[in-house]
This record gives C-alpha cells, structure tokens and sequence, in this order.
C-alpha cells in the first residue's frame, strides 16, 4: 500500500530524513515512535507534498503509484489524508462549507458524482456524534476558538467522513483525554479493513492501547532504527529513546 | 491657453472650458471655483494624498478606454432587492422612478455642498463649482422605509463628471441607502452630504464596480446627530484610481457609527479608503474595519483618523486595517491616526500586512483544494469579515456574489 523507500529529505539545507524505507500493507496498522526531532513531522509533512519538504531522494508510492511528484490535493484525491498535530484555525472559512467543498473537490477528481448537500448534512451530522462534536461547533468558522482536543475531533471528522485508503495521524493523542483517546480509537478501529492502512506517528504508549498496531518502527535520526511487534511499544515505554539518539 | 490654476494640462483646461461655459454660476460656485484654482488637484507631496496622487492621474495620459459605451443601461446587481432606483447617469439626474413611497422625500435639487469644515478640500471645491444639479432625499421623521433607495453612478463615456447628492435621515427614521459606483473611464467626483438626526438610523452600502480606467473620487459626509446610527459597508474593485473618503462628525451626545470597507485590487488597479471621525460630543461609539486584498501591482491605501475633541468624553472608538498581499509587486499603505484631547476615552487602533498564511493553504491543499481553490477560499474568509458583517440580506449576497466572482476573474 505505501512504500517508502530510501527517502532523504531536506528542509532548507538540512537534511532531516536521510535513507528511511518503510512498508505499510493494505489492511495493515503501522506505528512510528522516536523522540523529538527524529523528524517525525517532517516525514508526514513529506508524504502529504508540503511545500519546503523536498525529496532528494528515494521514493514515495501509494498503491503502487509514485506520488512524490504530486501536488499535496492530488494526493488527497488518491486517498492520501493527514490527521494534523497541530490543526489550524481558518477564520471566516465556515466549516461545514469547507469540509463539503473539500470532499466534492476529491470525488470530482476521481471523476465520482459530488454528494448532494441533503446526504452531506445527514452524514456530517451522524460523524460529528461519533466524534463528540456537536452542531453548533459546525456552524463556526473552522476552529475558531475550539480548544486543543476540539481540532483533534474535527480532524478525525474529516478522517470518518473521507474514509481515505491512507491515513496518517500526526500525534494525533498531544493533548487528549483518556475519552478523547478512546474516541480516536473507536474511529480508526472502525475504519480499518483490508483495503485501508494507517501509519500512526506517536511519543507514547498509550495511544496504541486503543489503536493496536501491526507493526511499530522507532525513527530516530531521520531513519528507522528498530522495527518490531506491538511489545516494542511497550518496550520503548520502559526503555525510553536515549538508546536510539545516541545509536543515530 | 491660460487658465485659472495656471495648468495647462489637457485636464485642466477642459476643466476650466467646461467652467466658463456655463450660463449661471452663483457665488458660492465662483468661490468654489476660486478656491480649486488656489490649491491645484491633490498631488502625493499633501498630506493625505501622498499614496493617491489625483493629480498625476488626472494630469497624465488618459486611460485607454476600450470598452463600448452601452446602449442600454444594465440591470442593478441590486434590482432583486427591488430598490426605488435612482439613476445618475454621466452626471445627470434621470427624473427619479414615478413611484411614491411613503415617508421618503425625493427629486432633482440646486447644488451645495459648501461646507467650512472641507474649505481646503480642491476635489470637493471643483465638484460644488461643477455640479449642475443634485438628487436629494430626506427620510421624513419617524419613517422606517424597507425598500432600499439605490443611487446609481453610471459613467458611460470619457469625461469629467459631477455629481452631488444631498440627503437627510430625519428623527427617529430608518432607511437604507445603497449607492453604486458604474462604467467606464471617466473622472468622476461625487460629493455626497447626509444628516442623520436625532435617534435615526441610517445603512449605507456602497459598491465600486468601475473599469480599470476610472479615477473616481467619492467624498461622503455625514453628520451623526443624538443617539443616531449609521452604518456603512464598501466594497471597491478599484480603478486608475478609486478613492472614498467617509467623513463623520458627532456634534451631539451618543452618536453610533460602524464603517467596513473591503478592497480588492488586480493588475496595477488602485483602491484607497479615507476615513475621518471628529467626535465633538460625549459618548460616541464608533466602530472600523478595513479589509485589503492586493494582486500584480495593485495598491490599497486605507487612512482612519479619529479625533476626539476634549468635549467628547467617553468616546469609545476601535478601528482595525489589514492588508493581505497576493505578490511581490503589489502594495498597501495603511495610516490609523487617533487625535485625543479628551482624557476619558476608549480609543483603539490595529494594523496588519501580510501574505496567504503557508500553513492554512497547506491544511486546505491536504484536504483535496486545488492551489488555485486554497487561495481564494482563504481570500473570500479574510474579506468576507466585512461582507458578513452586512445585516441586510440582500445587499449582503450581492456583496459575496461580487467578491466571488472577482475571485474567478483572478483564476
């Protein structure tokens, strides 16, 4: 599903990943942990097609198709969605408003019929539930005034409603209660099936109590220094990074 | 040919044609005259003028003006709202629509215009030493008119233009004035004086819609009077050079006023919104946003100046002005002024110039927006601050559907 292969990466004259290969299967739930500064971001921010983020190296394919020479929407368009560690707030762009263009830009793209604004409202409404959002935070601007967990649930909204092939979820637990946590879980474990895969880039454990992963890969010094089984989590937990910084 | 202001220009000396040809001028005229010809057109070494250089403009090479005249005037944008529309077309009052509507007062009246306060004004002395005739209105007292008047400013051939309207919102009365500024290029100065009295309340909505040519200079003074309110929301896609100029004086206690303004310049366009409050009661409220949206080598000025006068405590006063820069050649001049001499005052003022934020157009690019879409969705929310400030309906989509469609025109 996604194959990343000895990737290197600058941002500005730096380069933060330097050889990371990576394999993601259909079906499959892939962990990524690794102290600070590993460039955990910088590795979500790259697949995405964030501008400042250029490969020099390496290659990037989702489904068998090289998407490193993308544009950030085309990747969208194919399926590729980034749950942010940081969501923005847009003043003035309304949400609901957003999320529906957005969606219609994605299926216009894969030359699918839009969703017509009857069938958006019932499935908005009926995802906002499931993720403890409730209407009148839809009608605001997007994120306007939500606090920290808020922009979590709006970003796993999104993920509920695109239903992408991939996703990617940046630190999505930073911030979030033990409800919030078991939220997130309840809606990635809902999704998870033979077609779809999730790479989940975390510091800690705890995330992975509620979203088991097949496999857990530590990514210090811009490359994959240690892959392993679920325990290695737990591992990790007990045993901390330092290890891994200094073997880097 | 020698002419009053000693300009040769081939402005000047229409100018001074188009003077001396007429059959009647009164006193007050023939001073205005004398005045404009004392202190020239505005040029950028005025403070004031320093970023909208009427002179230069006016003075310069007259803009290409490739577009037909129309045969037909065009519908309104606003004609859904079903407007009593009034129509000035190059400068002339068209005999107002036949219909009556109760509690407002309206028809073709002499000039005037003269007030001491804009005597150092050149633009407002040449339009009162110019204007042939003006429209006047008065919401008569107690009034709660519901249909919009609509004032058209429809240029349709080169030349010089203009045009005066002198209006009233007597006591306790409520009305909605929208004015709009149409056509080709042409230089076009239009003076417009309005009394809103004693516990009235007035909205005015102000559309500039004019060719890339134009130079039009919008002059609009109002006196807020006890407890009045006046709101305001513009929007300008510029021109050669497009500037409005909203003067609001408080000359008694508790006068109310929200002025909004967004711009939105292409290629080398220019927008500049001049504001002026001189609080000279206790008080007074009033409220500022300006919105700038700047592409190619297009300019937004926007200057607020607040003076509050030492009778005028408890002034309360906020004025805010941000720019969004789409290139690297275009450009905006802010200037937020605040004047206090009274002690006890609330007075405020905020600015700030900046570029697409990186990060939301990465977030919205990332959700399946194209590049192009990203851009003007971010736009459309930094502007749409003032648009959906609009508590008319109507006038409020009217607005959105014009920033729209400038958007597209910008893909």
């Amino acid at each position: 599903m996604l194959k990343i292969d000895d990737l290197h990466v600058a941002v500005g004259d730096a380069e933060i990943i330097k050889g990371l290969t990576l394999e993601v299967p259909a079906g499959e739930v892939h962990a990524i942990m690794g102290p600070n500064g590993s460039g955990k971001s910088t590795l979500s921010y790259t697949v995405a097609g964030r501008d400042g983020y250029e490969a020099t190296a390496g290659a990037v394919t989702l489904e068998g198709d090289n998407i490193i020479d993308l544009d950030p929407d085309e990747r969208a368009a194919k399926g590729l969605f980034l749950s942010f560690q940081h969501p923005m707030e847009i003043p003035g762009v309304q949400t609901m408003n957003f999320i529906r263009t957005a969606m219609n830009a994605q299926r216009k793209a894969r030359d699918e019929e839009e969703i017509s604004a009857a069938d958006f409202i019932k499935l908005v409404r009926e995802k906002a539930k499931l993720v403890g959002l409730d209407d009148a935070k839809l009608k605001r601007p997007f994120n306007v005034g939500f606090s920290g967990g808020e922009k979590k649930r709006m970003e796993m909204l999104q993920l509920a409603m695109f239903e992408p092939r991939f996703a990617i979820m940046d630190e999505t637990d930073s911030g979030l209660d033990i409800d919030a946590l078991k939220m997130v879980g309840d809606v990635v474990n809902a999704l998870r099936g033979p077609d779809r895969g999730f790479l989940v880039i975390t510091h800690y454990q705890r995330l992975l109590e509620y979203i088991r992963p097949d496999r857990v890969h530590v990514l210090a010094g811009g490359r994959i220094v240690k892959s392993g089984g679920p325990s290695l989590a737990a591992e990790l937990e007990k045993s901390g990074y330092e290890q891994f910084i200094e073997a880097a | 040919m020698t002419n009053a202001t000693g300009d040769t220009s081939a402005f000047a000396n229409a100018i001074e044609t188009d003077y001396r040809n007429r059959s009647a001028t009164n006193a007050m005229q023939s001073a205005a005259f004398v005045r404009y010809a004392r202190l020239g057109l505005p040029n950028r070494r005025v403070e004031g003028w320093k970023w909208s250089d009427f002179n230069a403009a006016l003075r310069g090479p007259a803009a290409a003006n490739d577009a037909a005249a129309p045969e037909t005037i065009p519908p309104s944008p606003f004609a859904a709202l079903e407007p009593l529309e009034i129509q000035i077309v190059d400068g002339r009052v068209l005999s107002p629509d036949a219909a009556k509507l109760d509690g407002f007062e309206f028809g073709v009246i002499e000039p005037g215009g003269s007030d001491p306060d804009f005597d150092g004004h050149s633009l407002v002395a040449l339009n009162i030493a110019l204007t042939r005739r003006a429209f006047g209105y008065r919401v008569e007292k107690g009034a709660n008119i519901e249909r919009p008047i609509l004032i058209r400013h429809i240029n349709t051939k080169p030349g010089h233009v203009f045009s005066q309207v002198l209006g009233r919102g007597d006591e306790g009365s409520r009305s909605t004035i929208i004015e709009t500024f149409e056509g080709r290029a042409v230089f076009h100065s239009a003076v417009h004086h309005l009394s809103v009295y004693r516990n009235a309340e007035l909205s005015r909505y102000v559309l500039n819609d004019t060719d890339a040519g134009a130079v039009t200079h919008g002059f609009f003074g109002a006196m807020v009077g006890e407890g009045a309110r006046f709101r305001q929301t513009s929007l300008s896609t510029g021109g050669r050079l497009c500037r409005h100029e909203t003067h609001l004086l408080y000359p008694a206690a508790g006068g109310f006023s929200d002025v909004a303004s967004a711009a939105l310049v292409a290629g080398d366009r220019h927008s500049d919104f001049t504001t002026q409050v001189r609080f000279r009661a206790p008080g007074g409220e009033a409220r500022q946003l300006h919105k700038g949206v700047a592409s190619g080598k297009a300019r937004n000025v926007f200057q607020g100046k607040f003076h509050v006068e030492r009778a005028a405590q408890k002034t309360d006063a906020k004025m805010t002005a941000n720019a969004l820069l789409l290139s690297e050649g275009a450009e905006a001049n802010h200037k937020p002024e605040l004047e206090i001499y009274a002690d006890d005052v609330e007075c405020a003022h905020g600015s700030t110039v900046g570029a697409l934020d990186d990060d939301a157009l990465f977030y919205l690019r990332q959700r399946g927006l194209s590049a192009s879409a990203a851009r003007a969705l971010l736009i459309e929310a930094f502007a749409g601050e003032v648009v959906d400030s609009i508590d008319n309906e109507g006038v409020r989509n009217v607005f959105a559907t014009r920033v729209a469609a400038w958007l597209e025109d910008q893909q």
